[in-house]
């Protein structure tokens, strides 16, 4: 039961400050599918500053994470700059430019992998080696049955998401920041007619949502996967969107949807597990998380909407 | 004023092919290209290569140029069909993308729909030990029952209960790689190359190996049914009632609904064709291209068809030109990494960069006629 909770939450929180970024960019009216290129440029960025940094002073790779997960967000929010000029000021297909970033990411990013591992280290070798983050539990909380759980094994960038989540939902919902950019997503022209440029809220949505993805692939390359390679790209981004989709572009059902990945995924490896089948049954019950979705879909979906101006290039001229 | 007058002429001719509304089609795309050739150069020129030699490579490795030797059995023939084979699956992709999205549906689920129905071809005909005849038709009609239906539920669901197609194409990807990963470890797995096992030959969209001329050769038969198709689906698009309410729903839902075009079946039929299309792009990948199946693994090419789809302007004659292209760079990455000594990566860096470049095509479009504009007023004034 432990387990589940623990891997649960290590695999949600990523996924849902990732969907947060997400929920931004199409809160002001930005479809973002980029969100998978985003966090796998960001995690590159990071693993690679991490292992630079560490060849160059003589650290071990694992206490490099606070410097990986800064640059990991400067990378994913440098990396989202580009659809962020394309949908905005190239008034580009925003699904397009979305996906045209994705593969563009799995490409550079490879690319300069295999490069900078034989130009800096003489090998070939198509990934970062990052091994795990530490992990910490807290003593008195610990020991409170099954809420306990939550204390244990903690990463640290779990705290730092919630802190940061926490502060994101502030943004969005009680700042004028926020508000513009809720506005930004469903009646443009009335944000520009308060003479607040729409172009500008909406470039910063784009870039909020590349940071925190950013984030969010550096955690996974530092937890689950435990190093940076092609491999990254797992469909978590796209994981993130039909979270953010499930919780009807809001923050705090998205958080239960993301969490709903979390502990289904890890309970499905813990049923299949326990009952000691063979590894290719593990497949099976690897479906869990998807068909829940489907399923709790059906019942949910009927009053979901998307913000308004979703996915519409922003035309002054229009009413 | 002369020289100035010069000037803007020059540039004026330069730009033309860009600023005629009749060109722009064409001609925005081969820019784009052009440009990402040129940034790939400049990537080449850094790492200390020679940009010209690489392209001529890539060229080369497709088939598309003579390389300077050749194995025995083999020929620049052999080369170029290889890529046939390759592009067949990369068409069939873009089309089922193309279609959605002319009825404005983002189907991002064509690499799950492909493995889906290559995967049910497979079993069904592709171990049965039919008679050719019987089954090759019978592989291509498998795949696109089985890819429409899958594509026919998506639409179901979105017109049904409201859920995204975006949402549940992801989710149907991960559903169908899993499911069909345990179907293959558990039944059909080759111990050996830790794939599906191999198919039969008589069930193979691709003729392998067929002696010709003393040369040995793959025939793709699946690429001549995906021009015939690329040809149907422009006829159906332009020419039918079917096409134009589809396109209308498409356009404006409201409008549609307003005329009296039924939204819903014209949802889910456009995403059975869509899933259709899809299905035969798996059918000749799984069991044209390949013949086996490896467990676990999405291919890329239902991502990268989006981008190819709108390369080719989402025009079924536009995305034939357009998958050749990206097919070359793709087919001749290999060769060239092995002649020029540059990593094979960097064929799809390119790829990005053109799809990029060419992502920006409604800026060019717009930054052109503004410019006409401008000309224009000038005239006005001048006058």
């Amino acid at each position: 039961m432990d387990t589940i909770i623990i891997d649960g939450l290590s695999f949600a929180l990523p996924l849902f400050i990732m969907a947060i970024g997400g929920i931004y960019s199409e809160k002001s009216g930005i479809t973002n599918l980029a969100l998978e290129g985003f966090q796998g440029f960001g995690a590159f960025i990071g693993a690679m500053s991490a292992v630079l940094i560490a060849n160059a002073s003589g650290a071990a790779i694992e206490d490099m994470f606070y410097v990986a997960l800064l640059f990991a967000m400067i990378g994913g929010m440098g990396f989202s700059i580009i659809h962020a000029v394309l949908s905005i000021k190239f008034k580009a297909n925003q699904v397009i430019s979305g996906v045209v970033i994705n593969i563009l990411a799995l490409a550079l990013t490879t690319f300069l992998t295999t490069q900078i591992n034989a130009l800096v280290f003489g090998a070939a070798s198509d990934k970062f080696r990052l091994g795990v983050s530490e992990r910490f539990t807290i003593d008195g909380l610990a020991n409170i049955p099954v809420i306990g759980a939550v204390f244990t094994n903690v990463y640290p960038f779990q705290v730092i998401i919630i802190v940061i989540a926490i502060f994101a939902w502030y943004v969005l919902y009680k700042t004028k920041f926020g508000l513009r950019l809720r506005a930004s997503g469903e009646n443009p022209q009335s944000v520009d007619a308060a003479g607040v440029s729409v172009s500008k809220i909406r470039f910063s949505a784009v870039l909020i949502s590349g940071l925190l993805s950013g984030l969010a692939g550096m955690c996974f390359a530092y937890s689950i996967s435990a190093q940076f390679s092609s491999g990254i790209y797992m469909g978590y981004g796209f994981l993130a969107i039909a979270a953010l989709i499930f919780g009807n572009w809001r923050i705090l059902p998205t958080l239960g949807a993301c969490l709903l990945f979390g502990f289904a995924k890890s309970g499905g490896m813990f049923i299949a597990q326990s009952m000691a089948l063979p590894s290719s049954f593990t497949d099976l019950f690897m479906i869990l998380p998807y068909v829940v979705t489907l399923l709790l879909l059906i019942f949910f979906s009927k009053s979901n909407r998307a913000p308004r101006a979703l996915g519409e290039i922003y035309d002054k001229g229009k009413r | 004023m002369s020289k100035d007058k010069k000037k803007t002429s020059l540039r004026y001719r330069l730009i033309w092919p860009l600023r005629n509304e009749k060109w722009q089609p064409i001609s925005i795309p081969v820019a784009s290209i052009l440009v990402s050739f040129i940034a790939a150069a400049i990537i080449i020129l850094l790492l200390g290569k020679n940009p010209f030699q690489a392209f001529y490579n890539l060229f080369q490795g497709a088939g598309i140029l003579p390389k300077p030797t050749y194995a025995g059995y083999k020929s620049m023939l052999t080369d170029f069909l290889q890529l046939l084979n390759a592009m067949t699956p990369m068409v069939f992709a873009s089309l089922a993308v193309a279609v959605a999205l002319r009825a404005g549906l983002f189907n991002i689920g064509v690499s799950g729909q492909m493995l889906a129905s290559g995967f049910l071809a497979t079993i069904i005909v592709g171990y049965s030990g039919l008679d050719a005849f019987i089954a090759k038709p019978l592989v291509l009609l498998v795949g696109m029952v089985a890819g429409g239906l899958m594509g026919g539920l998506v639409g179901w669901l979105k017109y049904k209960f409201n859920i995204h197609e975006v949402v549940t194409t992801i989710m149907l990807n991960y559903i169908s790689q899993y499911v069909i990963s345990f179907f293959i470890h558990m039944y059909y797995i080759d111990p050996i190359s830790r794939q599906s096992k191999y198919i039969t030959e008589a069930a193979r969209l691709t003729l392998v190996n067929v002696e010709i001329a003393n040369m040995k050769m793959n025939i793709p038969l699946g690429f001549i049914l995906a021009i015939a198709i690329a040809v149907f689906i422009k006829f159906l698009m332009d020419k039918t009632v079917v096409g134009f309410e589809i396109k209308a729903v498409g356009s404006n839902r409201n409008a549609a609904k307003y005329t009296g075009i039924k939204v819903g079946s014209n949802t889910v039929l456009a995403m059975v064709i869509s899933g259709g299309l899809a299905g035969l792009a798996g059918v000749t990948y799984y069991l044209g291209y390949f013949g086996s199946i490896q467990p676990k693994v999405l291919t890329n090419i239902g991502f990268d068809s989006i981008a190819v789809a709108l390369l080719g302007n989402a025009h079924p004659v536009g995305i034939i030109f357009s998958s050749f292209l990206i097919s070359i760079i793709d087919q001749g990455s290999t060769y060239m990494s092995s002649q020029a000594g540059i990593r094979q990566e960097i064929a799809s860096v390119i790829i990005g960069l053109i799809l990029l470049f060419s992502a920006c095509s409604a800026y060019v479009k717009y930054k052109v006629s503004r410019l006409k504009d401008k000309e224009v007023d000038r005239k006005d004034s001048e006058s």
